[in-house]
C-alpha cells in the first residue's frame, strides 16, 4: 500500500438478463496510473463489466468505490458526479452527430461542468489538439474517419478530467489502417499516467501496455496477472488456449 | 366568366383577411401541438409505465374522435360546463392543438426511436442527467429528423382548420360560405377559398423544406 493509490475498486458485480447471468461476481481494483486489459471471447461479459462499472447498466448486485468512496448510484447527483470522473470510450464512438468535433468535446464542459463558453472552447480545442485533431475541430462526425471519430470521443472524455477511463473495445469497429492512430493516442495517455481499463483483442498492444491482464469467460473473471504470465504461462487451460489464438491472430 | 371574376375580385380582400385568421389559427395550434407533442413523445419513450399508459390514452382519444365532435364537445360542452368563457378562435386553437399534439407526438417518438441507443448512453456517460441528455442530445437530433413528417402534419392542420367555421371562427371557409350564401356565387367563391388553401400549403411546406435544408447536419445523409 506504500505509494500505490487505489483509484477504483469493484466488488462482486453481478448482472442477470432474463435467466442468464452475464456477469458473475466480478471483482477487481485498479491503482493510479495502472492499465488493466480485459480479454476474453465475445459474450464473455467484458462490455457488461465496463458498463456496470459506470452504471450505464445497473448491476443487480455489487459495490463500487472511487478513490475510497463508495458510490451510491441510486442518488442521482452522486451518480452524475461519479460518471464525470469515469471516462467512457465506446466501440462505435457514439459521437453526437449533430455537433462538430469541437461541440462534442465542449458539451460536457458547458452542460455538465457549467463552464463558461469561452473557457470550454479553449479547453476543447486543447483536448482535440492532444489527440491530433487541431485541423478538424469544425467537422461533423459524418465528415470524419472512424479513427478520427474515436479520437474525438477520447478528447470528449479527457475534457472531463476523469480519474479513470474505461475503453470498451476502442478499435474493434475500425479499419485495420486506422487502428494504429487510435492505439497511439491510448499509448500516449498511458505514458502520461492515465489510469485505464481497456477491453481489447489487440493482444500485442495489451501486453506492451498492461500492468495486468484480466481474462474473462462466461461472465466471470477467470484469471488475472501480469501480461507475461497470462500470455505464456497462464494457470487456466482455457486462458492459455484463448491467448494462443489471439497471439496467432494479432 | 367575367361574372365569376368580378365575384372573386369583390370578395378577395375579405377572404384574404380570413386567410390571416387561418394562418394565426394554424400557427397557434401547431405551436401548442409542438410543445405538448414533444412532452408526450418524451413521456412515451422515457416515462415509467403509468406515464406511458397515460400518453397512450391521450393519443388514442385525440386520434380517435372526429375533429367536429371534439370542437363541439369542448366549445359547447366542456368549456361552457366549466364556465370558461373563451372565444371561438381560442377554442379552435385549443382543440386543433390538442389533436395535433397527439399526431405530432408520434412523429417525434419515431424520431427519438430512430436515433442509435448509444447517443443517450454517451450523454449519460458524460455525467448528464436524463433531462439534459434529452434536451441537448436527443431532441436536437430527433426534431431535425421529424421535419418531413411535421410538414405533413402542417398541411393536415391547415386543412382541418376549415372546420373551425362550424364554431363561427371567421377564417377562409367561413367567409367564403358567408359571401356565397348571400351572392349565390358558390363556384368562384369556394374555388378561391380552395386556391387560398393550396397557396398556404405550398408556402408552408416550402418553408419547412428550406428549414430542413438549413438545419441539415453536414455530411449526414438521411
Amino acid at each position: 500500500m506504500a505509494q500505490k493509490k487505489e483509484v477504483l475498486r469493484v466488488k462482486n458485480l453481478t448482472k442477470k438478463y432474463a435467466q442468464k447471468e452475464v456477469l458473475k461476481d466480478a471483482s477487481f481494483s485498479v491503482d493510479h496510473g495502472e492499465i488493466k486489459v480485459l480479454i476474453g471471447p465475445s459474450g464473455a461479459g467484458k462490455s457488461t463489466l465496463l458498463q456496470c462499472t459506470n452504471f450505464l447498466v445497473i448491476p443487480d448486485r455489487g459495490r463500487i468505490w472511487l478513490e475510497d468512496r463508495e458510490i451510491l448510484y441510486t442518488k442521482k447527483k452522486e451518480l452524475h458526479e461519479y460518471r464525470q470522473k469515469v471516462g467512457m470510450i465506446f466501440q462505435d464512438f457514439n459521437l453526437f452527430d449533430h455537433l462538430t468535433a469541437l461541440g462534442n468535446v465542449e458539451i460536457g464542459l458547458v452542460r455538465v461542468k457549467k463552464m463558461n463558453k469561452q473557457e470550454a472552447r479553449e479547453r476543447a480545442v486543447a483536448e482535440l489538439e492532444r489527440v491530433g485533431l487541431r485541423d478538424h475541430v469544425a467537422k461533423y462526425p459524418a465528415q470524419l474517419s472512424g479513427g478520427q471519430k474515436q479520437r474525438v470521443s477520447i478528447a470528449r472524455a479527457l475534457a472531463m478530467d476523469p480519474s479513470v477511463m474505461l475503453l470498451d473495445e476502442p478499435t474493434s469497429a475500425l479499419d485495420p489502417e486506422l487502428i494504429s492512430e487510435v492505439l497511439a493516442v491510448i499509448r500516449a495517455l498511458g505514458e502520461e499516467g492515465m489510469t485505464m481499463i481497456i477491453a481489447t483483442h489487440q493482444i500485442g498492444f495489451a501486453s506492451d501496455l498492461a500492468s495486468e491482464i484480466i481474462f474473462m469467460e462466461d461472465g466471470a473473471i477467470v484469471e488475472a496477472g501480469p501480461p507475461a504470465k497470462i500470455l505464456s504461462q497462464a494457470e487456466c487451460a482455457r486462458t492459455r488456449e484463448f491467448c494462443a489464438k489471439l497471439t496467432s491472430l494479432y | 366568366m367575367t361574372e365569376y371574376l368580378i365575384a372573386i375580385q369583390d370578395a378577395l380582400p375579405y377572404l384574404l383577411r380570413g386567410a390571416l385568421v387561418t394562418i394565426a389559427l394554424v400557427l397557434c395550434a401547431l405551436i401548442l401541438g409542438l410543445i405538448l407533442g414533444v412532452l408526450l413523445a418524451v413521456g412515451q419513450v422515457y416515462g415509467n409505465k403509468a406515464v406511458r399508459a397515460l400518453v397512450g390514452v391521450y393519443v388514442w382519444f385525440f386520434r380517435g374522435v372526429p375533429l367536429l365532435v371534439l370542437l363541439f364537445l369542448f366549445y359547447f360542452g366542456l368549456f361552457s360546463l366549466l364556465e370558461i368563457n373563451i372565444s371561438a378562435f381560442t377554442a379552435a386553437v385549443i382543440v386543433l392543438g390538442l389533436i395535433s399534439a397527439a399526431y405530432q407526438s408520434q412523429i417525434f417518438r419515431a424520431g427519438i426511436l430512430s436515433l442509435p441507443e448509444g447517443q443517450f448512453k454517451a450523454a449519460r456517460a458524460l455525467g448528464m442527467s436524463d433531462t439534459r441528455a434529452v434536451l441537448f442530445v436527443i431532441l436536437p437530433q430527433a426534431l431535425r429528423l421529424s421535419i418531413p413528417g411535421w410538414s405533413n402534419e402542417y398541411s393536415i392542420v391547415l386543412k382541418d382548420s376549415a372546420v373551425a367555421y362550424a364554431l363561427g371562427v371567421a377564417e377562409v371557409m367561413a367567409r367564403a360560405h358567408f359571401v356565397a350564401s348571400r351572392t349565390y356565387q358558390h363556384l368562384p367563391l369556394y374555388f378561391t377559398a380552395g386556391v387560398i388553401f393550396l397557396v398556404l400549403t405550398y408556402l408552408g411546406t416550402k418553408s419547412l423544406r428550406l428549414l430542413e435544408e438549413k438545419v441539415r447536419i453536414p455530411g449526414y445523409s438521411r
